[in-house]
């Protein structure tokens, strides 16, 4: 195994990347839905993949999963080509289309058993495995019904269950949560996490912020076939918020001067700018760009000089903010 | 980190299944390659330009058959033909990991050492060879074979809840009126001419059936087939299945087994019915048995043809026309028209009694009839059933020309039309899966 990766260094990426693309393009005709894209999925991350419909999501996700060629560029989905190597890069994925596919006159446990099958697993193995999959996705119940009778939701976690049966390193899901109720679709988030717990990387697509915000560990932002943003949601955040707004407000306009005066040259400190004086106090609005300690040293300093102050606010910059900076306002 | 990066494309099963369909695709070839050679050595030896190649050729290649020299090379042809068509189909069934395909494999390999021990067929050397080459090949890893999933789910939904028991009962219940149609017809007719010949009663009922059988098989068959690929991409069902590690031939042949699996059973349930003609006489077993092959090849012919288009189209509706179209033109209309032109010529030529006719142009005329005889369920069927009652004939029997009273030796139409179609059928099949492995762009 080692000699293999090592004879592969040029190609192989970094171990700690379960999904790689460099330069990926898909044209069709002279429409380009993708058009050199370059994404990092970490191993074990809930990554969200974020843009507008129409940005060349599902097609990216329909590349990874062999299920397009791509036009140019190369993707690695657990270190195997996804051109040269599809039956391994399908070994070790479960991927989940935005569509429901539903075959009619089939029991529940049947769609299990027969994609069980399609990964060649043994027919003695299968039963318990159906067992063990129904009861992750909280489907045990419904094992013997068809499946054209179950709601949205639940054909939504059946779906999930059946990319799982192979046991795949990473799960490609577009749009799982898309078209459910909002318990639907807290329940499909809570197993998401539990699937993270679990070892698995998901790698996911939304225009759901709420989805993003609450359980990915990562997130990548597309547009118009181009990444434009991707990392660690901390990372993401702080660097969405290198210029700090901090609005200090006093009673009189001598005191602004002196927090003016003041905090100017404190590294980090961009410009300083009086505000509208509201309700007959003076406000000071401060550009700093630093971390939480600066805030804070900020605030001591001010408190030392025995200014007054009478607030001392930073203005929060939260995730729809920063999609709408990057985003130019498109993402719904 | 990931098990996933220790996986190799392909895994030794794959090559190994690979490597035993290499072999049965080289079997193939092989027997491609000694039809062509045995049928231009007959060619040669029917020209009598060399003097006894006949006989020279039956010492080689079917020593132990004690007929006719002409007739022992047709056969000695027939019997390469239908190793051709057992390995393709063996190759199929191989890359499908068909739990039939190793079984039949050492059926082949039975067949041809019976074919060696009994016949002195000689070619059967390489069969055995090479059937039993691919059989240690794959016997290796008998666990690759298994029952194919996507039959398994297909029969699932066809044959649940109370449809399939109904369209069962509501067939056998047409059926069987039809055939009480058809007998109190009849004996009105004949009570009216009042000449009941013995057995004519059964045989009328027989003929009856079988043609019905035939006729919704004609309609079925691709009907069934030819949504069995398009369902799927308009059911989006498609890609899941892509994305998962079912091999293609797989999904090609499961399909198709699936549809067989189904005409099968209607066939089945419809002997008893055509049985009735034993009670009246005038119908063999042998009859039963053939027209029950002729139908059955018909149903793969068909499949198949709505399996390749199912493959290639992408919508069913568009699917089913190109398969109907394609089966009337080339299975219906073009045989038709073919016998029609032949026939004008053996007649023109024939029966104004010319004497001036060769006795080569004359063969060739009436291979090619039995050819084009061949290609059509329905006059394979009927002349197959003529040559039985006229001359007891299943498999040869001696044509004398009219030209120079010499013999050709002729072969029943059911086994020209059953190797053509198998073959034809294992070539469109292949043809199916290539298209369904490649990726869209």
């Amino acid at each position: 195994m080692y000699s293999e990766q090592t004879a592969r260094v040029e190609l192989q990426p970094m171990v700690d990347l379960i999904i790689e693309t460099r330069d990926l393009v898909k044209k069709f005709g002279k429409f380009t839905a993708v058009d050199g894209l370059s994404l990092e999925v970490p191993v074990g991350s809930i990554y969200g993949f974020v843009g507008p419909n129409g940005a060349g999501k599902t097609t990216t996700m329909r590349m990874l999963t062999t299920l397009t060629r791509p036009t140019s560029g190369e993707a690695w989905v657990a270190g195997h080509s996804v051109t040269d190597e599809p039956r391994a890069v399908r070994r070790s994925i479960g991927y989940m289309p935005d569509e429901f596919g539903v075959y009619d006159d089939m029991r529940v446990w049947e769609y299990l058993d027969f994609f069980a099958a399609c990964y060649d697993i043994p027919e003695n193995e299968r039963k318990r495995l159906i067992v063990d999959l129904l009861e992750l996705v909280d489907l045990s119940h419904r094992r013997d019904d068809m499946v054209d009778k179950l709601s949205r939701g639940m054909k939504q976690r059946l779906s999930l269950a059946r990319t799982l049966a192979h046991d795949p390193a990473v799960l490609i899901l577009d749009e799982p949560a898309s078209g459910l109720d909002p318990r639907a679709r807290v329940e499909i988030r809570e197993l998401l996490v539990e699937l993270a717990r679990m070892g698995k990387t998901i790698f996911f697509s939304t225009h759901i912020l709420a989805d993003v915000s609450e359980i990915c560990t990562h997130i990548g932002i597309i547009e118009e076939g181009q990444i434009i943003a991707q990392g660690s949601m901390d990372a993401m955040r702080s660097q969405m918020q290198p210029h700090r707004e901090i609005t200090v407000t006093v009673r009189d306009a001598d005191a602004a001067e002196v927090v003016r005066s003041l905090v100017t040259p404190i590294e980090g400190v961009v410009s300083t700018a009086d505000l509208e004086p509201k309700g007959g106090r003076h406000r000071v609005r401060i550009d700093y760009i630093g971390d939480d300690d600066g805030v804070a040293s900020i605030n001591r300093a001010l408190t030392a000089a025995n200014i007054a102050v009478l607030g001392f606010v930073e203005e929060t910059r939260d995730l729809e903010a920063m999609f709408m900076r990057v985003t130019k306002g498109i993402v719904s | 980190m990931t098990d996933a990066a220790i996986y190799e494309t392909p895994t030794t099963r794959e090559v190994r299944l690979q490597d035993g369909a290499g072999t049965l695709r080289l079997g193939a070839l092989v027997y491609a390659g000694i039809a062509i050679v045995v049928l231009l050595l007959a060619a040669t030896a029917g020209i009598r330009v060399i003097p006894n190649l006949f006989d020279l050729l039956r010492g080689i290649l079917l020593a132990r058959y004690t007929g006719a020299a002409d007739t022992a090379l047709a056969l000695v042809f027939l019997m390469t033909l239908v190793n051709v068509s057992a390995f393709l189909i063996l190759m199929v069934g191989v890359t499908a990991r068909e739990l039939w395909a190793l079984p039949a494999l050492w059926l082949l390999v039975g067949l041809n050492v019976a074919a060696l021990a009994l016949l002195g067929y000689t070619p059967s050397l390489v069969a055995i060879v090479i059937a039993a080459w691919a059989g240690v090949q794959l016997g290796r890893d008998m666990r690759a074979f298994r029952v194919n999933p996507v039959m398994l789910k297909e029969l699932r939904g066809r044959m649940r809840g109370v449809r399939a028991f109904l369209v069962l009962s509501v067939y056998l219940g047409l059926m069987s009126s039809f055939s009480m149609l058809l007998y109190l017809i009849y004996n009105s007719l004949t009570r009216a001419s009042g000449s009941a010949a013995a057995g004519e009663v059964g045989r009328v009922l027989f003929m009856g059936v079988v043609g019905i059988e035939l006729l919704l098989i004609i309609f079925i068959a691709p009907a069934f087939t030819a949504g069995a690929i398009t369902g799927e991409r308009e059911r989006q069902t498609y890609d899941l299945l892509r994305t998962t590690l079912l091999a293609s031939p797989t999904f090609v042949i499961g399909k198709l087994e699936s549809a067989l699996g189904y005409i099968l059973l209607l066939l089945l349930a419809g002997i008893p019915l055509q049985s009735l003609a034993f009670i009246f006489g005038g119908v063999s077993e042998i009859e039963l048995i053939l027209s029950f092959v002729i139908l059955m090849v018909t149903a793969v012919a068909l499949g198949t043809v709505g399996i390749y288009f199912s493959a290639l189209l992408q919508r069913t509706l568009s699917a089913s026309v190109r398969s109907y179209t394609v089966i009337v033109a080339t299975m219906f209309i073009g045989p038709f028209v073919t016998s029609i032109v032949i026939d004008f010529i053996i007649r023109l030529l024939f029966e104004s009694g010319s004497p001036l006719v060769s006795p080569l142009l004359e063969t060739i005329l009436r291979y090619a009839n039995l050819l084009v005889t061949s290609a059509n369920p329905i006059t394979a069927a009927l002349n197959t059933q003529a040559l039985l009652i006229e001359r007891q004939a299943v498999g040869f029997w001696s044509f004398t020309l009219s030209s120079d009273g010499s013999t050709i030796p002729m072969i029943s139409p059911w086994v020209l039309y059953t190797i053509i179609y198998l073959v034809v059928s294992a070539l469109l099949v292949v043809l199916a899966v290539r298209r369904t492995h490649q990726t869209e762009f």
